[in-house]
């Protein structure tokens, strides 16, 4: 209907509505036979008659074979003269998809504009043109869609160049194809399925091959086999690690709105509030807030920052006569700069005293009594005072330098009251610390000297005698071989002879140290930079024997040390102490204090602490209940600590250094096992010269007083008193 | 009298020394010093010869003028200010430095006309007053720590020699009672020993004389003080101790048998120190003082023997004390570097009144023998200089010298008496002029002249 092929199609169709436009001179040039049309005889009866004629005589031999739709009609045509053949009209019924049709218009698919300048646009079946139907106005068009509600159901006919009402058919196409189905109204997508093949009676029961199962279906691969090999090779070798950890590098999504945001967050704090204006910002200020000349002058002098205000304060009779704001500006920079320099976010700073981290420890001035001024000197004029000692009832020193002089002084006054000379340095010295007799073990190179000081009671002094010269001499076979003992008799001594003589081995060296039992009965000696590497020896007054301890012992020792209450020895190699127990001859401890040079140690009074300075500057303090380790490690002085001493009563004790310094501690121990020994430094003594890199070089408390007794090697020994 | 420009000050002045002022408010310039208060005083008095004095503001010797104190202390002006006067120590003299062999552990200028001095060599020397040593003695083989001279022995002979009792005490335990002559010039000294002290197992630190020259007292590091009458015995009290070895013994004495001194034992033991004694004096004829390292300043009822009350002080190990003239109170100087005077009345249990500090260890404190002026006593200290305090001013000496010209030598002994202040110590023996005051000799006028000037 709307393309030529369906107008070729129905063409008797079409034939039969061509009657509708009568025309008189198109009739007469119509190629359709509208004779036999029931209807359409009343007016057209005369032309179809003679067409049908024409169209007849043409087409009989062919409609004979087979017939498909209406029979054709062989008459002669009225104009030709020749047969046709003429069809009967086609019935329009509802089964026509043309029975609205008008296709008169037989010009085929050609552009219509070609017709535009013609007063017709074609020709129908029958070669009468077909003129151009009127056009109807753009008024009537709409006062078509008023008149009529099925206007919109129009489409424009090109051929027949005019509006032509849709079928219900085709409407309905243009419905399905809208809605995407199946155009064709007939189309039933859901007819029952026809089984050919499945069903009952209907299975396949031979195979589609008869071919038998190849080998591959029961015998393993050797290529798979293969490469199984190779990756198990692989994992073997651990070129492949099996059971990898997976690396979950993979991005996670997760939802960032999902959780609400977290209310434990502080709020952001508020931006800071410009401040409000004061009197001073008025523009009509009150008199007082005006700047006097003086201050106006000084605001100008002012640096900027300095400034209490940024402006000055301005009276005007009236806003009207108020300037415009200058500083606008600055003014906008200067809040911007507040807001971006304003903090946000409530920072949690540490506000953290620093001092508050060092621990509390006492004021030193609470600690007292304790040495803090020199009270007086000895000097040694020729020689560095290398050792000084206190005897136990405090009353007197004794001190020895490099150049052999041995000088006891009392120890209040200072007056050297008497002055022994020797051969060689004196190394060491110390008193006996026995009540009832009285006198000090001197260390020369390769010797010891006992010595008596002068003015002593007779009953200590024959009492000491008895000591040291015997009436009847021991047994000299269980002396060391190589130590000599010899005494000056009792008859030939005077105070300025040596009462007793220990020789040392040849080459052993200068005593260093001499430490006394707490008895006094045995004291030990050691011997450094001879030639011996053992230097210790363990002399005994009344059994006038010397042993050495230690047939080999591993390293230089240093320092020797009786423990004060137990059979123990301490000894000090260059880098550890080891505590041996004398009386079951075995090592109990080996502490390690980290020291690379240890050069000196003193144990406590209670013996269970020990402290323990080395030529590195460091002080250790050992718990000897706890650990192999130290307690504290402390590293105060500049140069190397040359001597330590614990006082034997009060909780003092001194570090001497070759800095020049003496540095007092007070050092508390407690019977509660719990509680750590407190150590607080508590004063430096300054006051003695270093000379040749040398400072103090020995420390001795004053036994029952708060007192120390220093020698350095600028020849000067010194009284601290409290 | 002055400017207008100046402030003043409304001042009280009290005094008491023998030149009174009416109790009455004075207006003083504030640009005052010393010397125009001391002349105001003078003039308000009407004194013909004027008394140089000094002015103790609040305990304190005023040392710049008057603004600058109140200014220091915080004083305003509208407060009165009470104003103590008391006469001015004038500016010590150094009289003369005799050379000595040996430290002077102890010195005497109660002779008039010789200062005695005991050394460390364990010699008794005699100078007089031209340097020139009249007498050494060997007393002792070991250092000699005090002596005393017995008032009641002393003698002359038809040459002008006197003959003087002196003790001694000494570090090799004993002390002796010698007789010493002490020759006119030309003449040969001489000296015995008459008796030695046994008692103590410790050098003996002090011996003291009582006023009647009967008894003595010794004290010892040993903590004991031993009482002794100073009669010599016929015969030895103490045994001779065994000499198991013969001649083992130490020999102190290097005298012939017959002139041995005799062994002499005390008559009782004061025990109750706990540490060393460093002093005993007496304070009466039957009452003694003593001080000890043991941080205690005792008073001792000789007769009984008992010891009446204990001052303990913390952590002060007494090495000198002394009695004030007027016997109430002590003055110990200890180690901590304090004098610290004891109220020897008091009941309480903290005694102490004033505590003077010293910048080096004190070791010897003395009063002015003699005189009346009970304030200022002179003390000695390691450091070598000897410094004279009033009592009513803690804070600092009223007047100082350096002994030996300051050398930094010790002073270990001073001894003043007569306007006098022997000095003796490791430099040896030094003697200064010190004038407290009230004397009025006729040395001092010049430089008080020359003071008010």
């Amino acid at each position: 209907m709307l393309t030529d092929d369906e107008d070729d199609e129905y063409d008797p169709d079409a034939e039969s509505d061509g009657g509708v436009d009568e025309f008189p001179e198109i009739d007469a040039d119509s190629d359709s036979d509208e004779d036999e049309g029931e209807e359409d005889e009343d007016f057209s009866g005369e032309e179809d008659e003679e067409d049908e004629e024409e169209s007849s005589s043409e087409d009989s031999e062919l409609e004979s074979d087979y017939h498909v739709g209406p029979r054709a009609k062989t008459v002669i045509s009225g104009i030709t003269g020749q047969p046709k053949k003429v069809y009967p009209e086609i019935e329009p019924d509802y089964d026509s998809d043309s029975s609205t049709e008008e296709a008169t218009n037989r010009v085929g698919n050609v552009p219509m504009h070609w017709y535009d300048d013609m007063p017709h646009i074609g020709y129908d079946v029958n070669g009468k043109k077909v003129l151009r139907p009127a056009t109807s106005d753009e008024l009537d068009k709409f006062l078509a869609t008023v008149d009529d509600p099925d206007s919109w159901t129009t489409a424009f006919d090109k051929t027949s160049q005019q509006e032509k009402p849709l079928t219900s058919e085709e409407l309905d196409i243009i419905r399905r194809l809208y809605a995407g189905e199946n155009p064709d109204a007939e189309y039933d997508p859901y007819e029952p399925m026809v089984e050919w093949f499945t069903g009952k009676g209907k299975e396949e029961v031979m195979p589609l091959s008869a071919a038998p199962e190849p080998k591959r279906r029961w015998i393993r691969s050797k290529w798979e086999k293969q490469k199984i090999m190779k990756i198990v090779r692989a994992i073997r070798a651990g070129r492949i690690v099996p059971n990898k950890p997976k690396t979950t590098s993979k991005f996670e999504f997760y939802s960032i709105w999902s959780s609400e945001a977290s209310t434990s967050a502080p709020p952001a704090l508020p931006a800071p509030k410009t401040a409000l204006p004061t009197n001073a910002e008025s523009y009509n200020p009150p008199e007082e807030y005006l700047l006097t000349e003086e201050e106006k002058k000084e605001w100008e002098e002012k640096d900027p920052e300095d400034r209490e205000r940024d402006f000055v304060p301005q009276k005007y009779a009236s806003l009207r006569h108020v300037p415009a704001y200058d500083r606008f500006i600055q003014e906008r920079f200067s809040r911007q700069l507040d807001l971006y320099l304003a903090p946000r976010v409530q920072r949690k700073k540490l506000n953290i005293d620093p001092s508050s981290l060092i621990p509390k420890l006492p004021s030193p001035s609470s600690l007292k009594p304790f040495p803090n001024y020199q009270s007086l000197k000895v000097s040694h004029p020729k020689g560095r005072a290398r050792c000084v000692s206190v005897s136990p009832d405090g009353a007197w020193g004794v001190s020895g330098d490099e150049d052999g002089v041995v000088s006891l002084w009392e120890v209040n006054v200072g007056c050297e009251i008497k002055r022994w000379k020797f051969e060689g340095k004196i190394g060491s010295i110390e008193w006996c610390p026995r009540q009832d007799i009285s006198c000090f073990a001197v260390g020369i190179e390769e010797t010891i000297h006992i010595l008596v000081p002068p003015n002593v009671d007779s009953a200590i002094l024959s009492q000491t005698q008895a000591l040291l010269v015997p009436a009847t001499l021991a047994p000299a076979a269980s002396t060391h071989p190589s130590v000599k003992w010899s005494s000056t008799s009792a008859s030939s001594w005077s105070v300025d002879k040596p009462m007793l003589s220990l020789t040392l081995p040849q080459s052993s060296g200068v005593p260093t140290q001499l430490h006394w039992h707490r008895k006094g009965d045995y004291f030990a000696s050691v011997s450094t930079g001879g030639a011996s590497q053992n230097g210790v020896w363990v002399h005994q007054l009344s059994k006038r024997h010397s042993q050495a301890p230690f047939k080999k012992i591993k390293g230089s020792v240093q320092a020797v040390l009786f423990h004060p209450t137990q059979p123990h020895f301490f000894v000090a190699t260059q880098q550890y102490v080891r505590l041996y127990n004398l009386a079951e001859q075995k090592l109990v401890k080996t502490l390690m204090p980290g020291i690379r040079w240890i050069s000196c140690m003193d144990v406590h009074p209670s013996g269970d602490h020990l402290i323990v300075g080395g030529y590195d500057r460091k002080l250790c303090w050992f718990d000897l209940e706890l650990s192999e380790k130290p307690y504290k490690v402390m590293k105060y002085h500049s140069r190397a600590i040359r001597s330590l001493h614990f006082h034997p009563t009060y909780p003092l004790f001194a570090s001497a250094s070759d800095d020049g310094s003496i540095q007092i501690f007070h050092s508390r121990v407690y019977n509660d096992l719990m509680t750590d020994p407190l150590i607080v430094p508590l004063k430096i003594l300054r006051g003695h010269q270093v000379t040749d890199g040398l400072g103090v070089l020995q420390v001795k408390w004053v036994p029952k007083q708060p007192w120390l007794a220093s020698a350095a090697a600028d020849g000067t020994v010194a009284v601290w008193c409290s | 009298m002055e400017g207008q420009t100046t402030t003043n000050q409304p001042v009280t002045f009290t005094t008491q020394t023998q030149y009174p002022l009416p109790s009455q408010k004075f207006m003083i310039p504030t640009n005052w010093k010393r010397y125009h208060l001391s002349q105001l005083v003078n003039k308000a008095l009407g004194l013909e010869k004027s008394v140089p004095f000094d002015f103790l503001v609040r305990g304190e010797i005023l040392r710049s003028t008057l603004a600058e104190w109140c200014a220091e202390n915080g004083v305003g002006e509208e407060e009165t200010l009470d104003i103590e006067y008391i006469e001015s120590v004038l500016p010590p003299q150094k009289m003369s430095e005799f050379p000595h062999e040996s430290w002077v552990s102890s010195v005497s200028c109660e002779l008039p006309s010789h200062i005695l001095t005991a050394a460390y060599d364990g010699y008794l020397r005699a100078f007089d007053l031209s340097k020139n040593v009249v007498l050494s003695a060997p007393i002792h083989n070991a250092p000699i720590t005090s002596f005393s001279i017995l008032p009641s022995e002393t003698t002359a002979d038809m040459d002008g020699n006197s003959t003087y009792t002196v003790v001694t005490s000494s570090q090799d335990l004993t002390s002796n009672i010698s007789q010493v002559t002490i020759p006119t010039v030309g003449s040969p000294s001489s000296s015995k020993v008459l008796a030695s002290l046994h008692l103590h197992t410790a050098p003996v630190s002090s011996i003291s004389a009582d006023a009647k020259g009967k008894q003595l007292l010794t004290s010892s590091w040993d903590g004991l003080i031993g009482l002794w009458d100073t009669t010599i015995p016929s015969s030895d009290e103490v045994p001779e101790p065994e000499t198991t070895g013969g001649e083992r013994r130490k020999r102190r004495k290097v005298q012939k048998d017959e002139s041995k001194p005799k062994r002499k034992a005390p008559v009782n033991v004061l025990k109750s120190h706990v540490g060393r004694v460093s002093k005993v004096t007496w304070t009466s004829s039957s009452t003694a003082l003593s001080s000890g390292f043991d941080a205690t300043v005792r008073t001792w009822d000789v007769e009984n023997g008992v010891c009446t009350r204990t001052i303990s002080a913390s952590e002060k190990p007494f090495l000198d004390v002394a009695v004030t003239p007027n016997g109430q109170s002590a003055l110990g100087v200890s180690t901590d570097r304090t004098m610290t005077m004891y109220d020897l009345r008091a009941t309480e249990f903290s005694a102490a009144t004033a505590t003077f500090l010293h910048p080096s260890t004190p070791s010897c404190v003395a009063v002015s023998g003699g005189n009346t002026s009970v304030n200022q006593v002179v003390t000695g200290s390691y450091d070598g200089v000897v410094r004279v305090w009033d009592l009513r001013s803690t804070k600092a000496a009223v007047a100082l010298f350096k002994a030996w010209e300051g050398k930094g030598q010790k002073v270990l002994s001073v001894d003043w008496r007569r306007d006098v202040v022997a000095v003796g110590g490791e430099g040896g023996l030094d003697v200064w002029k010190v004038q407290a005051g009230a004397g009025g000799s006729e040395t001092g006028v010049e430089a008080r002249n020359k003071v008010s000037a």
